[in-house]
């Protein structure tokens, strides 16, 4: 098996992100595509033949200048303001969640659940919105969960946030979380294992581990 | 043109006069060039280590070698290879003869940047024996701080140097532009590549100290315990990203808009055709210029801002797509309804440049998303990005270049079959080595990765197997040009057919570049005559 497209979708959230990715993809795709066959088609159309010895004598053309900047500025700014409320949306924290603190350190991630206590693995309850503060011990970290299209850096000094709102139906689901802000010869060692738990399994686990 | 071409040859002069002690702008812009070549095979060389640590999951290499791998390889790249050859070596050659003048502004000080320049490279190639640095060119603190050995601080006085390099280069374009050009070349009959060269200086001269306060302060917190980048003493590691930033951004436009001028000038010369839209492209540039100073933070978006803090840098990252793709679309329409000759300088620029840069372009839309780039941050879809704008774009375009002028400044023609046949596996192998990194982001494998989960091997191993192509590709540029400038058939003054000022005097041009300053009366591009007996013979070796 080999991975060559998004990962499984964790959350609501990720499947909206996916789904704006693909009309951006779909934009991209289209100018993609017609240049590219503007380009191979010039190239072979106007190739240099003994009837066509030369080109035309054009040195440019306004309006053509006015439609290929505005309509690019039209489509980027759409584009643009179309997913300022993803941004938002992502930003805001739910009032009611649990909130799990992770710390980055040479290299593995710590998690520090409600009760105070510590594990280095990460289980999260589903239908119910979870909020990571994110810091560092020592470098600068990445904690990222492909599985929900989310990252914040790990600082030191500093506390960076996302929260993850697991569909129920994804329990059992288990999920890598690896590290991808360099951080040194052990960088590419420093994941951890997420896995997506009911709220009573979480909570017994939770209270299972040492204080 | 006759009179030009008998023009006597000075005696020749001993190696140490005629090079070491040289203030020629061209012999000091060959000299870029040809320092600048093998550090690119030198980069290469590390570029491919990189790509065989990745063909098995578990890594051939140790990781600590691999992360000096990788940090030599984009720092070689980046400061040694791509931004010296498209200013140091296009720029210091070609501008005095565009602009109709005999010399750069300061002869001396443009003499200071290139041993400025060999010097920064000197030193990295001491930290191969010393110790390499490992903390990625981008050396964020605290690793960058806490990291033992002695590779840092030889990166941060190299990179250093070559800033140093930069800025005395760009003052001098900046005044030859300004003060030098022949009577009667306004700005609006200046080349387009003149144009390119002249935004690129003032973007390395504002931006560059940025990089030099951000290494220097980095520096000091390695060995004089201060704590600029100190969070437990109030120092913030951020404000590092930020200046490396507001320099390291710019710096990519920096090794694109040169590249955007070299295209400007094959793509009329082999359309035989006036440019489209002069205008519109020389402030495109300029447009560019400005813009990318506003855009850095996106660089920043998961790296501790608020994440609407974004969003201003989104939209001007989106708004700064626009005069890129104004260029494009001129490109496209010079070809249109012209006579397009397949040189090999030609398929660079068209097929190899146009159609590899633009990946480059609509990636970046992507990950100048704000909500996107939660996602493919510090993936291998970023690797892909930004391998497709300075590979697909800038080292295709100095490919370009190199073959265009290459006649210019040697008097010789390479092998146009040779050519061809290098041209063919360096375009394969880009896109066999690149496109693949799209799909390993999208499935989320993270960049700086000395090994990696096995369902991210098949694609690795086509990269690997493509960065192999690439490397060949390479060798075969590299020997054909270097065997040309000995051995290649004499050409002369415009093989081409071009008509901008370098391609009307001699190849090799004299020492001081033009008999009589010329006068100049109209823009560089203009309509081509049909012509009256076959073009000027395009020898391919017998």
């Amino acid at each position: 098996m080999f991975s060559s497209w998004l990962p499984v979708e964790l959350t609501q959230m990720a499947h909206s992100v996916d789904s704006f990715f693909y009309i951006m993809l779909g934009v991209v795709a289209f100018f993609f595509v017609l240049v590219e066959a503007l380009l191979i088609t010039f190239l072979i159309r106007y190739r240099r033949t003994r009837r066509n010895p030369t080109g035309a004598a054009v040195h440019g053309n306004t309006k053509l200048e006015v439609v290929w900047t505005l309509v690019p500025a039209a489509i980027l700014v759409f584009l643009g303001a179309f997913c300022v409320r993803y941004v938002y949306a992502l930003q805001k924290p739910p009032a009611q969640d649990v909130t799990i603190r992770v710390t980055g350190h040479e290299w593995y991630w710590d998690f520090e659940y409600p009760n105070g206590a510590h594990a280095r693995t990460l289980e999260v309850p589903a239908g119910t919105p979870v909020l990571f503060d994110i810091t560092s011990a020592d470098v600068i970290h990445g904690f990222y969960i492909p599985d929900v299209r989310l990252q914040q850096d790990a600082l030191p000094g500093r506390i960076t946030q996302f929260w993850i709102n697991i569909k129920p139906d994804m329990v059992g689901h288990v999920f890598d979380v690896p590290c991808d802000q360099f951080c040194g010869a052990g960088h590419s060692q420093m994941h951890a294992t997420g896995k997506v738990v009911t709220q009573a399994e979480f909570q017994q686990w939770v209270s299972s581990l040492k204080k | 043109m006759e009179a030009v071409l008998s023009h006597p040859r000075p005696r020749r002069q001993s190696f140490v006069r005629e090079w070491v002690l040289t203030v020629d702008h061209k012999k000091i812009g060959v000299m870029y060039g040809v320092t600048a070549i093998f550090f690119f095979l030198l980069g290469g060389l590390f570029a491919l280590l990189v790509r065989t640590d990745l063909l098995v999951p578990q890594g051939v290499f140790d990781a600590q070698s691999y992360n000096e791998f990788f940090t030599m390889h984009a720092t070689i790249m980046i400061f040694l290879v791509i931004i010296p050859l498209l200013t140091g070596a296009f720029g210091n050659y070609l501008i005095p003869l565009h602009i109709g003048a005999r010399d750069m502004a300061f002869p001396r000080m443009n003499a200071l940047s290139y041993w400025l320049y060999l010097t920064a490279g000197v030193i990295m190639l001491c930290s191969m024996a010393g110790g390499m640095p490992d903390a990625g060119w981008t050396a964020y603190p605290p690793y960058s701080v806490s990291a033992k050995g002695a590779g840092i601080d030889f990166w941060i006085f190299s990179v250093h140097l070559a800033g140093l390099s930069s800025i005395l280069g760009a003052i001098n374009f900046l005044v030859t532009i300004h003060k030098m050009r022949a009577p009667g070349m306004s700005f609006n009959r200046m080349t387009l590549f003149t144009w390119s060269i002249w935004v690129t200086a003032w973007m390395q001269l504002f931006g560059t100290p940025a990089l030099a306060g951000a290494i220097t302060t980095l520096l000091s917190d390695r060995h004089w315990s201060t704590v600029f980048y100190n969070s437990s003493a109030g120092g913030d590691p951020m404000l590092y990203q930020h200046l490396f930033w507001f320099y390291s951004h710019p710096a990519v436009y920096i090794m694109i808009l040169p590249a955007f001028g070299i295209i400007s000038e094959v793509l009329p010369v082999f359309s035989r055709k006036p440019i489209f839209g002069y205008h519109a492209i020389a402030y495109s540039s300029v447009a560019i210029g400005f813009l990318g100073f506003f855009v850095w933070a996106h660089h920043m978006f998961v790296a501790g801002m608020q994440m609407s803090e974004g969003i201003p840098f989104m939209i001007s990252s989106l708004v700064i797509a626009v005069p890129t793709s104004v260029k494009i679309f001129n490109w496209l329409a010079t070809m249109w309804r012209g006579s397009v000759e397949y040189s090999v300088p030609m398929m660079y620029a068209s097929l190899g440049f146009i159609g590899s840069f633009i990946i480059g372009g609509f990636s970046g839309v992507l990950v100048a998303a704000v909500p996107l780039d939660m996602h493919l941050h510090d993936t291998y879809f970023v690797v892909a990005h930004i391998h497709y704008v300075l590979f697909g774009g800038s080292v295709m375009t100095i490919m370009a270049g190199l073959h265009f002028w290459f006649p210019k400044v040697t008097g010789r023609m390479f092998n146009k079959t040779l050519g061809h046949v290098s041209f063919w596996f360096y375009f394969v192998g880009t896109q066999l080595t690149f496109f693949p990194m799209h799909f390993l982001g999208l499935a989320g494998m993270p960049r700086r990765y000395a090994a990696y989960a096995p369902q991210y091997m098949f694609w690795n191993d086509v990269a690997t197997i493509g960065s192999y192509v690439l490397g060949f590709g390479t060798l075969l540029i590299v020997a054909n040009l270097f065997w040309a400038a000995k051995y290649g058939v004499k050409v002369g003054p415009n093989p081409w057919g071009a008509q901008t000022l370098e391609w009307q005097v001699s190849s090799p041009p004299p020492e001081h570049n033009f008999d009589e300053i010329p006068t100049v009366t109209d823009n560089p591009y203009r309509p081509y005559d049909p012509p009256q007996t076959e073009p000027e013979a395009n020898p391919t070796w017998a």
